[in-house]
């Protein structure tokens, strides 16, 4: 793999200014509730600009690990401070900026406790920024920690709906997962004998045995899959979603979900291919039940984020169908996947905190002829709900639509299941949005405020982002492509 | 040098054809959203230059059958290329006009129309967004670009259906429509899945070329029935129909250019693209056939019985669009495009005539109408009945030479069963038609005629805006009905414009005259005995179907169909298989890990019993185990 080192440590200023950010927070007096967001809102919008500019920066052409910074931390074990962005990871960087800066602006009315939400919130984003970007399997444990460790109490303080069942469940889902990943990393660690815990080199082909590929690799997937919301480890994230605050439900369904099919990717399957391709048909069996059981549940829905909850169940299948085809355009299908899949909720939480900060309810026989009332509010979820019925002319389509149709090379029975299952997302989806948004206007909310301009910036970038890889897709794909093509070269078959 | 400029202006002509509109939807959706006169203007400029330049693309290309093709690069995935560009062959720069000529004219009528209206300019926003979605899919140029446009022209559909989504049913409507129309396109895309796999290659000419008859029969059959579910939906045929008569919730322009014209004529359209696709598996032709005639016959049916003059329109472009597919099916190429273009001319001028009464009236049913005298507003009603006229086939109008050139194809099959399904639709159509332009003539006796203030009635008395819009109302009428006069006479140039003079629509000469005579005959039957129940002085203006009540009922709840869908929907998606799965997560699922946290709480309850700290129990503790192991040293002894 080409490795091109970093002339400016683009990476390590990303995590830098969220660590700078928690500590400005910290120091900063909690009655000085606008100062802390504004600092909040300035250190998360130049972690936005830093991975703009790694998108825009990382050579297309040249591919590989990029922008490397690797310096050993605990040489005696082998433990290294390696950072690095490939094809897989840019286009994960990029969505936790977005997600991260606008989940800031979407929390911007919150009045209670601000100075310690903000602080956990920027502790949150820093395991996703660090895991996303580290190249070495005992900085990623850590970091998948890091982010797991404040989610519990950014929900049970801020959440609303069951939120400390929802806060423990999700917390003891994911203290599962990692249990489950840790025994996987310590085997990978003693068998290679290598002394490293730094995926590069652990990547040389022949160097875990089939058996200890396959064990390993199940550990992994269960591990990560957890967090991904395979099927049927998925009941901690809707439960999740509902209960967390609407900025912590953004980074949560738009991101967190992402750590966990991105660590399976990363860790199980670029570390144990042949593991990867002997439990590829579980996998897709999983994912493809996943897609379909997700959106018949979401059809029983009367909570507008349970919706969103289990859409995001179904959706998560779809990465799950394109990881699990062992082809490039499955990879491809899938890291775009979890890109659109990240805006787009994003944008739905958005919107619906709005409408929740304003009307007291997210019960969908409760609203109703919102649309009269707040035009514009209503157009920003209608906007991310055709995204994820899969309109073309939106980023969710070309995910969907690349997955299924390797999917449909690989297992055709499974992927005439998944294709199906786009009649039942429109027909939920459309439901919501005509239980919600049409429908008489509603006297009980007549006097309600629609969203001002300053009001919608966050829901105008990430409205504004699924147009434009909507509309051009290969912006993604062609990041994507650099590492998806040749890792499958370099499969042993 | 000359062929480069050529190509040059085509291309230049292309993307002056499709872009406009869609720079007009993404300005009057974000910055013009309050200024609804100027959103109306962008939109109807930009859908102008779209008409102007795709009649001198038409100028350009006449005479010249061979298509010529400019593609761009705008993904290539590994495995999956997404060929995109333009595909320009005489039936795209057809369609073209067709759907620039009738979105500028619906356009202009809806100034009048829509004036006033809350959503003016969102209304024109979902306009242009249509006319994008619908230009760009006439012009794609591989099937998976059709299809995703087909797909946006299919949310432009269900905006507009929904436009009014104040009200429950416009907002069920269009809902419906989405979600029947995915269904359809559900199997559509497995379809292009199946050729992408089977051909490895998705562009429309590779498809229609010699390589597609490489594929094993089989699959050519699978692949081609899964993509005319697509029509099924898009066009509404059976199954699939009930969406399209629910649709005219929305507005009046609305179901005259998407419902009626255009959108719904993709289907067709789709079929003519991929016509000799799908003329290499007989098996699929007659299935669609068999489909084609199926529809036509049910939605007369339906039509017959119907009170609400905008579902009879609807249900007869199930109908036509049935006949289309009919004639497509049975190996006529040329008749079924045909006939999409004078029907595309005529429904409309339909719809629009029977806007401008039901926006005088403030209602959609005929008796209604007919009571409060919409028969005098002269223009409506005039190019009313010409279109009605041309919908029945009557001869010197445009209906009659595409209608004669669908029932010679069907007349050159083998099998007379096709032939004479297509008779009894030319009755039946004759007879649903006039029996609305007889009820809408004559008034009941009791009548009491509302005044009408329309400009063209009475100039002095309407105040100018009524006037107004009353004359952007009029003007498309006017020509419309012009060109329903004439398009007929244009069948052989076009004949020979879409054919090359080739071999593609043969035509079928043997029983020609006498199925003709015929037809006509069939025809001036349903115009009769529609005039002997509902037009002639004194009769009842009850239709024989309505005398027989059990027939009645079935007609008038469309074959039930749609209560089948609403079981379907509710018992085994609602209450069956949604239901399962959600109480799964719940109890078993969510029962499982809860029973496992309550697990391990007891357990751990027993376990701290035992660290109760009574110094007694601890020594019971120590006794017991002393005793335990005691006897057990002594059994290992023995």
């Amino acid at each position: 793999m080409h490795l091109e080192p970093a002339n400016f440590p683009y990476l390590s200023a990303i995590l830098f200014s969220c660590v700078a950010g928690l500590l400005a927070i910290v120091f900063i007096p909690a009655e000085n509730k606008i100062l802390i967001k504004r600092v909040s809102a300035s250190f998360s919008g130049m972690t936005l600009v830093l991975s703009l500019i790694l998108f825009v920066a990382y050579d297309r052409g040249l591919g590989g690990l990029q922008f490397v910074e690797n310096i050993p931390w605990i040489p005696s074990l082998g433990i290294h401070y390696f950072n690095a962005v490939d094809g897989f990871s840019l286009p994960n960087l990029l969505l936790t900026g977005i997600v991260f800066f606008t989940g800031v602006l979407t929390m911007w009315e919150m009045e209670t406790r601000v100075k310690e939400y903000h602080a956990l919130y920027f502790l949150l984003v820093t395991g996703v920024f660090g895991l996303f970007m580290s190249m070495d399997l005992f900085f990623i444990f850590v970091w998948y920690d890091v982010s797991l460790f404040p989610m519990y109490l950014l929900i049970a303080v801020w959440g609303t709906t069951r939120k400390e069942y929802g806060a423990m469940k999700l917390t003891l889902y994911l203290l599962a997962g990692s249990a489950l990943i840790l025994p996987a990393v310590v085997l990978l660690y003693v068998r290679s004998g290598l002394n490293t815990f730094g995926i590069v080199p652990l990547m040389q082909a022949g160097l875990f045995t089939p058996g200890e590929q396959k064990l390993a690799f199940l550990l992994l997937f269960l591990g990560f899959g957890i967090l991904a919301g395979v099927w049927p480890f998925h009941t901690w994230s809707p439960v999740g979603h509902v209960a967390a605050p609407h900025g912590v439900s953004m980074v949560h369904a738009g991101v967190l979900m992402k750590i966990g099919a991105f660590g399976v990717l990363r860790v199980a399957i670029m570390l144990c291919p042949l593991g990867w391709i002997y439990w590829a048909k579980l996998m897709a069996v999983l994912a493809a039940i996943g897609i379909i059981y997700g959106a018949f549940v979401g059809l029983r829905q009367t909570d507008l984020k349970y919706v969103i909850g289990y859409s995001s169940v179904s959706h998560m299948g779809i990465v799950g169908l394109g990881l699990s085809t062992v082809t490039a355009e499955g990879l491809n299908g899938a890291v775009f996947q979890m890109f659109a899949h990240g805006i787009m909720t994003a944008l739905l939480f958005s919107s619906v905190g709005y409408i929740y900060d304003r009307t007291h309810t997210k019960a969908i026989p409760e609203l109703g002829g919102l649309s009269r009332i707040m035009p514009v509010a209503s157009t920003y979820f209608i906007v991310a709900a055709l995204a994820g019925i899969g309109v073309p002319g939106l980023a969710n389509f070309w995910g969907e639509l690349v997955v299924f149709i390797a999917a449909f090379k690989t297992y055709p029975p499974l992927g005439v299941i998944a294709v199906l299952a786009l009649a039942v997302t429109a027909l939920f989806m459309l439901r919501v949005v005509q239980k919600t948004f049409y429908g008489p206007r509603n006297e009980q909310f007549a006097q309600l405020p629609d969203v001002t301009f300053a009001q919608g910036v966050p829901r105008m970038i990430l409205a504004a982002v699924l147009l434009v890889f909507g509309l051009c897709p290969a912006l993604l794909f062609d990041v994507i492509q650099t590492a998806s093509v040749p890792f499958m070269s370099g499969l042993p078959r | 040098m000359i062929s480069f400029s050529a190509e040059c202006a085509t291309l230049t002509a292309l993307l002056l054809t499709t872009f406009p509109p869609f720079l007009a939807f993404l300005v009057t959706m974000v910055l013009t959203r309050s200024r609804p006169i100027l959103s109306a203007k962008l939109s109807i400029g930009a859908v102008s230059l779209s008409l102007a330049c795709s009649i001198f693309l038409l100028v350009l290309r006449w005479g010249q059958p061979e298509p010529v093709q400019f593609s761009f690069r705008l993904l290539a995935s590994s495995g999956v290329d997404v060929p995109f560009g333009f595909l320009v062959d005489p039936l795209s720069v057809l369609m073209l006009v067709i759907v620039a000529a009738i979105s500028f004219l619906v356009q202009v009528y809806s100034l009048g129309y829509m004036a006033g209206d809350p959503g003016f300019s969102r209304y024109y926003s979902f306009m242009s967004l249509f006319a994008w979605a619908m230009l760009s899919m006439t012009v794609s140029l591989s099937i998976l670009q059709l299809y995703i446009f087909w797909e946006l022209v299919g949310l432009a559909s269900y905006l507009l259906i929904g436009f009014w989504y104040e009200k429950f049913s416009a907002s069920q409507a269009g809902k419906k429509a989405f979600v029947m129309t995915r269904t359809g396109d559900v199997a559509f895309f497995l379809g292009i899945l199946t050729v992408l796999l089977n051909l490895g290659n998705l562009s429309i000419p590779e498809m229609n070329g010699p390589a597609a008859g490489g594929m094993p029969q089989s699959i050519l059959t699978l692949s081609a029935i899964l993509i005319f579910g697509g029509i099924i939906g898009k066009s509404a045929q059976f199954p699939l129909l009930t969406w399209l008569p629910d649709a005219m919730e929305g507005p009046t322009p609305v179901s005259a250019l998407l419902h009626s014209a255009t959108m719904v004529a993709a289907g067709v359209y789709l079929f003519a693209r991929l016509f000799p696709f799908f003329s290499l598996s007989p098996t699929a032709m007659s299935f669609f056939l068999g489909i084609g005639t199926i529809s036509m016959l049910l939605a007369s049916t339906m039509a017959i019985v119907s009170r609400d003059i905008k579902r009879v329109w609807a249900y007869s472009t199930i109908s036509q669009l049935g006949l289309m597919i009919m004639a497509l099916g049975a190996g006529g190429y040329f008749a079924g495009v045909f006939h999409l273009t004078t029907h595309a001319g005529f429904k409309a001028l339909l719809f629009l005539c029977s806007g401008v009464m039901i926006h005088q009236y403030q209602t959609n049913d005929i008796y209604e109408l007919s009571r409060l005298g919409c028969s005098r507003m002269k223009v409506p009603i005039l190019t009313i009945t010409l279109a009605a006229a041309a919908l029945s086939g009557l001869p010197p109008l445009s209906g009659f030479f595409s209608k004669e050139a669908v029932l010679g194809e069907l007349a050159g099959l083998s099998n007379p069963v096709w032939l004479c399904a297509g008779l009894a639709g030319v009755f039946l159509t004759a007879y649903y038609s006039f029996r609305v332009i007889f009820i809408l003539f004559s008034p009941p006796p009791d009548a009491k005629p509302v005044d009408i203030d329309a400009g063209s009635q009475h100039p002095d008395h309407g105040d100018t805006h009524h006037e107004a819009h009353y004359r952007f109302m009029a003007v498309p009428l006017i020509i419309l009905a012009a060109v329903t006069v004439a398009l007929g006479y244009v069948g052989e140039p076009l004949r020979a414009f879409l054919t090359g003079g080739g071999t593609l629509g043969g035509v079928h000469e043997e029983g020609f005259a006498l199925s003709h005579l015929v037809a006509l005959g069939l025809a001036a039957g349903g115009m009769i005995l529609a005039w002997l129940e509902f037009g002639r002085p004194g009769a009842k203006q009850i239709g024989i179907v309505e005398r027989i009540p059990p027939l009645n009922r079935l007609f008038a709840e469309r074959w039930y169909i749609d209560h089948f869908y609403r079981k379907i929907v509710d018992v085994l998606v609602d209450r069956g298989i949604a239901y399962l799965c959600w109480k799964n997560d719940n109890k078993v699922i969510d029962g499982t890990i809860d029973g496992m946290g309550k697990g391990t709480v007891e357990s751990g309850r027993l376990m701290a019993s035992l660290q109760s700290g009574m110094i007694q129990y601890r020594m019971l503790a120590i006794f017991a185990v002393m005793v335990f192991l005691s006897l057990y040293f002594l059994f290992q002894q023995i």
